[in-house]
């Protein structure tokens, strides 16, 4: 069914009335309010962007290839889940590159979505 | 809001004895996300406390975190702390009576100033008293460690179990994701760490465990109140600098290490100057991944309390989004101590 504009046109064009019209006329709880709002606006924005471009895919085949790699079961719903219980039963040695690359490439992608400046501000993606 | 004001002075004239009591001012204070707090300013005639009077009112919210106490826990950490000289507001009286409000409340004395953490991080504090506030926080802290179990008024407060501070914290946080149900691969990773690297622990003291920028007053560059006692907990006393220094109370000023205030060694050395105790370095860094982790379980159990309806709230639910934060962090500090041994 088409019917446009699409959910992230319409959810960026409300948010930029919400910050350009709405936000300069409120101060105090109600100006932090329209902020909170501006986003969670921006966050799901984000969510979309990433869904269309594919993001969370990529995402899930680099774990799904470390998962393989250390034979643990590889079922694409439960990744993580699998990682966590793999983590918390020491099945996995901490100190692994290749699992702290794991781990940053889920938290980064996260990040992307839920405060792409922490990123910048950090500018510590080459650590391991 | 004007019943509520009238029940608060009624209770502050009683238990003051004064012959009469006018309300100048009563509001509700912001940034209790876990308690409702409110200010009261009276004018009372006679009794103990006469002439104009400010107070802070704090009583339950609907509902809580997992670690918070109750108020009368609260007020009586308050008094421990209050009496070992720590700046904090002086606490009064209790009231256990619900008939007198519909909850538990406290009143205790309000302290000027500001709590912000924009003014004071982003503010114009000169570089003087950036170094003077943390130096207070050094000696505030100091004190409070002065208070050591057993204290009879403190038997509510469990001890570490296991003995060790560190590996308690681990244990517990561990319980706290099984609870939650949601993977979080980077915390269990961190919380292995944690395991593994867990220093020799100190003395077991009082610990705030929420002294943070945001939780304490300043006005004009002094420290007036040590607020938010609400998460004390007998613990290491590096527990209570690592979470100051923790990367996520520095609100943009991430160079000064301190809450976005200051340096770490000033606040190493005035903790030493008062209580005597040369800490070490690598202990407070090992708190501040501690503190990490322990942020984004907070946050999970915010972000809990909006999806399950208990308290649906946007700024709960965005704390949620905010732990992917805690974990890019956890993922650069852990590193950079490994290479820094």
């Amino acid at each position: 069914m088409i019917n446009e504009p699409d959910t992230r046109d319409l959810l960026a064009e409300a948010r930029q009335v919400l910050l350009d019209s709405l936000a300069p006329e409120l101060a105090g709880e109600r100006k932090y309010q329209a902020l909170m709002i501006a986003n969670a606006m921006g966050v799901a924005i984000r969510e979309i962007e990433q869904r269309e471009q594919g993001e969370p895919e990529t995402t899930d085949r680099s774990l799904s290839h470390f998962l393989a790699g250390h034979q643990l079961p590889d079922n694409p719903e439960q990744g993580e889940q699998t990682l966590a219980r793999a983590l918390r039963e020491r099945r996995l040695d901490g100190s692994e590159p290749e699992l702290r690359l794991v781990l940053r490439g889920m938290t980064e992608a996260r990040l992307r979505i839920n405060n792409p400046g922490y990123l910048k501000s950090s500018g510590q993606s080459n650590t391991v | 809001m004007s019943g509520l004001a009238d029940t608060f002075s009624n209770f502050i004239s009683r238990q003051t004895g004064a012959r009469s009591v006018r309300v100048v001012e009563f509001d509700r204070l912001s940034g209790g996300a876990i308690q409702d707090n409110f200010g009261l300013t009276l004018e009372l005639e006679g009794g103990d406390r006469p002439g104009r009077q400010a107070f802070v009112i704090r009583q339950d919210a609907p509902s809580g975190v997992a670690e918070s106490l109750s108020r009368p826990e609260e007020f009586r950490v308050l008094q421990a702390a209050f009496e070992a000289g720590v700046t904090a507001p002086e606490p009064l009286w209790l009231c256990e009576d619900t008939e007198v409000s519909g909850r538990v409340f406290y009143v205790m004395t309000r302290a000027s100033g500001s709590a912000s953490p924009r003014k004071l991080v982003k503010g114009d504090l000169t570089e003087d008293q950036r170094r003077h506030l943390v130096c207070r926080f050094g000696a505030e802290l100091a004190r409070l460690h002065t208070v050591r179990p057993p204290v009879a008024s403190l038997d509510f407060l469990a001890m570490p179990e296991p003995e060790n501070p560190a590996l308690s914290r681990v244990a517990l946080y561990r319980r706290y994701l099984e609870e939650i149900g949601e993977p979080h691969p980077v915390l269990e990773w961190a919380l292995n760490w944690l395991e593994d690297h867990a220093p020799e622990p100190g003395p077991t003291v009082l610990c705030h465990c929420d002294f943070r920028t945001g939780n304490y007053m300043v006005d004009g560059g002094e420290l007036t109140a040590v607020l938010d006692w609400e998460f004390a907990a007998w613990s290491d006393p590096c527990e209570d600098l690592g979470w100051l220094c923790s990367r996520s109370w520095r609100f943009g000023g991430d160079a000064r290490v301190v809450g976005g205030i200051g340096d770490k060694q000033d606040l190493l050395d005035s903790y030493r100057e008062v209580s005597g105790v040369d800490l070490d370095p690598a202990s407070v860094s090992y708190w501040e991944v501690m503190a990490l982790v322990r942020w984004a379980m907070i946050a999970l159990q915010q972000a809990r309390r909006h999806m399950s309806g208990e308290q649906r709230s946007l700024e709960l639910a965005l704390t949620g989004r905010m732990v992917a934060q805690m974990e890019y962090d956890l993922l650069n500090q852990i590193p950079e101590l490994e290479e820094a041994q």
